[in-house]
């Protein structure tokens, strides 16, 4: 079904960004150590890791969901061999900069990199910023012509009103359109608006740059621009996840794969212009923001959440009740994924909420709903594509006594760890801080909880990363033969 | 405090959420080999489509008459403060900043009264949260370079108000923070 060359690259892809997440992870900890005021870092040293673990985690997560789009579509189109390697070698070129730029060059503005910080005296090397720039740059351009490759492969076998599964709104559709094809497709249209806003952002601030003074951009304009990438490639990611749950969770359960229906494609049509108009909520705090698009905000934060989370999760709900299905190491971890996802989606949901946004902004609430959709969600939808994608075979993903043990311990550590977010955000305990002021009495003992809570999440993805990880270099060693079975 | 029913919502609900997953799961678990799951899957799905639709209407409805936006709209604010932001200080008074020379008053704020705060930034985007006595945000908004964001409310507790930047501006956001009274 799938080219040796697709699999050998998405095992590529599989090491490269586990071994990412592991790296991040630790600098996600040393983060919370400090603000608990175990460990002792300079403030710089703190905000490079910060900006690194954000960069990473965003950048790690979106090409996990696409390396897994990409290996699944080949049921359906042939995707190009070249635009993936394409995308691989700049990815990783992208971060190498990226990690340059952090550690080398101490840039330090946070993933966010909100204008017109990244011109001002930051305690950065005079050629962070524009190094930055240029690995965006990379970066941006590998994950555009991936995505455009994409979209052209999906619209050479189905027609644009197949694609977006259009036919599905009359009474009897003449054709039938995949859930997969469909959710992909409304992905990539996400993936590549936010990319040429990204475009955009990334020329405004080289106008800037090179203007020497004679140019000045709007810090509205720039903030809207970047959340309207930031927010959107980060949300975009959590339905590349979706995609590949649509897929294959029903083959793993030995249910019937499900099917696109009428209130299917109208849900998931809409959701593309509300995930497009949610980010919004990023701004309720800008006053001078028209109120009207506050509005939107909010109304399109709650609306994005219902073709996404209400219908995937009442067909899981479905595909599941009442029936003895297969439990796998993948549809567990789908399952629990779905959950967090869930749970996340309601802290978001909460803070989306304009009247309650005015006391948790920019609170420990904010990582705390971000966390639970990806540490414990979107995270889990890849780590089980990653297990299926490096077996084949349902057989061999039976849970063990070790792997029960250790989602336990996952769930354990993600209640932990999360928690002490949301009591920090519900404490006013402000994000961001390498260290609390003296009058944030309970900061410190969060971080502490949340750092330790953190550290067994560490231990159980490393069993994960060695059992994945091994099969990987089994299929990149593997002789053309062999692979594939 | 407003932050404390929040955690408590969101908790019930991430409670009642698990518990419908677990009941979920344990019923595949507990079912016997071919049964055949949930009855007429499509219908129920869209009733509870249009159930969330309805709660989300609702909940929209109560909560966006509530947003900062339109807090004492309609008064006159007994008292204006100016705010400029800085990395990594923050200039308060009563009269117009000098972008150029910032300087800043000791702040007294009378209770029960509306006051307007107008925020503004000298370099990068900065937070202007304020915290209560108890350490707890009461209101907020962001200081943005080339605008004023003009924030109302009314202080009903006297005592020492602490503000914080809430948006990182470099490596000193988190000494960023300066105090007025209320009384």
């Amino acid at each position: 079904m799938e080219s040796l060359k697709l699999k050998k690259i998405t095992a590529l892809w599989v090491i490269t960004i586990l071994v990412l997440f592991l790296a991040a992870i630790v600098l996600g900890i040393l983060m919370r150590l400090n603000q608990a005021e175990v460990i002792n870092q300079e403030p710089l040293t703190f905000y490079t890791n910060m900006t690194t673990h954000g960069l990473t985690m965003i950048g790690i997560w979106f090409v996990a969901g696409m390396a897994a789009v990409n290996y699944l579509l080949q049921r359906y189109v042939k995707t190009s061999y070249t635009a993936n390697l394409f995308a691989f070698i700049l990815t990783v070129l992208g971060v190498v900069l990226l990690w340059l730029c952090t550690y080398l060059g101490k840039f330090n503005t946070g993933w966010t990199f909100l204008y017109p910080l990244p011109f001002k005296d930051l305690g950065a090397a005079p050629w962070a910023t524009p190094l930055f720039l240029v690995a965006l740059t990379i970066l941006g351009l590998g994950w555009l012509v991936w995505s455009v490759s994409m979209m052209a492969k999906i619209l050479q076998r189905y027609t644009l009103a197949q694609a977006f599964a259009w036919q599905h709104l009359s009474k009897q559709p003449k054709s039938e359109t995949p859930p997969f094809i469909l959710i992909t497709m409304i992905t990539l249209v996400g993936v590549i608006a936010a990319l040429i806003a990204a475009v955009i952002v990334i020329v405004l601030f080289f106008a800037e740059y090179f203007s020497k003074g004679s140019f000045v951009n709007d810090a509205l304009l720039m903030k809207n621009l970047i959340y309207f990438f930031g927010h959107t490639i980060a949300n975009e990611m959590l339905y590349l996840g979706v995609a590949v749950i649509y897929e294959i969770f029903g083959e793993l359960s030995g249910r019937p794969k499900w099917k696109t229906t009428w209130y299917v494609s109208l849900a998931w049509n809409s959701a593309l212009i509300f995930i497009l108009t949610a980010f919004f909520h990023h701004l309720y705090m800008d006053f001078v923001q028209p109120e009207g698009l506050q509005i939107i905000g909010q109304l399109a934060s709650y609306l994005a959440s219902l073709p996404s989370v209400a219908v995937t999760v009442f067909s899981i709900i479905v595909a599941i009740y009442g029936v003895r299905i297969q439990w796998s190491i993948t549809n567990c971890l789908f399952f629990l994924g779905v959950i967090g996802w869930v749970i996340g989606g309601l802290g978001a949901v909460i803070d989306a909420t304009i009247s309650n946004n005015i006391v948790l902004h920019n609170t420990l609430w904010v990582p705390a709903h971000f966390h639970t959709y990806n540490a414990m969600g979107n995270v889990l939808f890849s780590l089980g594509f990653f297990y299926w994608f490096t077996t084949q075979h349902v057989s061999k993903l039976v849970i063990s006594k070790l792997t029960k043990f250790a989602l336990i311990v996952l769930i354990i550590s993600g209640i932990g760890f999360l928690m002490a977010f949301y009591i920090g955000g519900a404490d006013s305990i402000p994000r961001r801080y390498s260290t609390y002021p003296e009058a944030l009495t309970t900061g410190p003992a969060l971080a502490r909880m949340g750092a330790y809570f953190a550290c067994l999440y560490l231990l159980v993805i490393l069993m994960f990363f060695y059992n994945i990880a091994k099969r990987c270099f089994a299929i990149l060693s593997a002789p053309s033969s062999s692979v594939g079975a | 405090m407003k932050q404390d029913s929040i955690l408590l919502f969101f908790c019930l609900l991430a409670i009642t959420a698990t518990i419908v997953f677990v009941w979920v799961f344990r019923s595949s678990i507990k079912a016997e080999e071919r049964t055949p799951g949930i009855k007429n899957a499509l219908q129920k799905r869209f009733w509870f489509l249009l159930i969330l639709v309805v709660v989300f209407g609702i909940f929209a409805s109560v909560t966006l008459p509530k947003s900062p936006y339109f807090a004492f709209a309609e008064e006159v604010p007994a008292k204006v403060i100016h705010v400029a932001a800085l990395q990594f200080s923050f200039f308060l008074s009563e009269k117009s900043i000098d972008p150029k020379s910032p300087s800043g008053d000791n702040i007294e704020l009378p209770l029960n009264k509306v006051v307007e705060f107008r925020v503004t930034s000298l370099d990068v985007n900065h937070g202007f949260a304020i915290y209560n006595p108890q350490m707890r945000i009461v209101t907020q908004t962001q200081a943005m370079p080339g605008y004023i964001n003009r924030l109302r409310y009314k202080f009903t507790k006297p005592g020492i108000y602490h503000v914080l930047c809430l948006e990182y501006c470099g490596v000193g956001h988190p000494v960023m923070q300066t105090t007025f009274i209320v009384k």
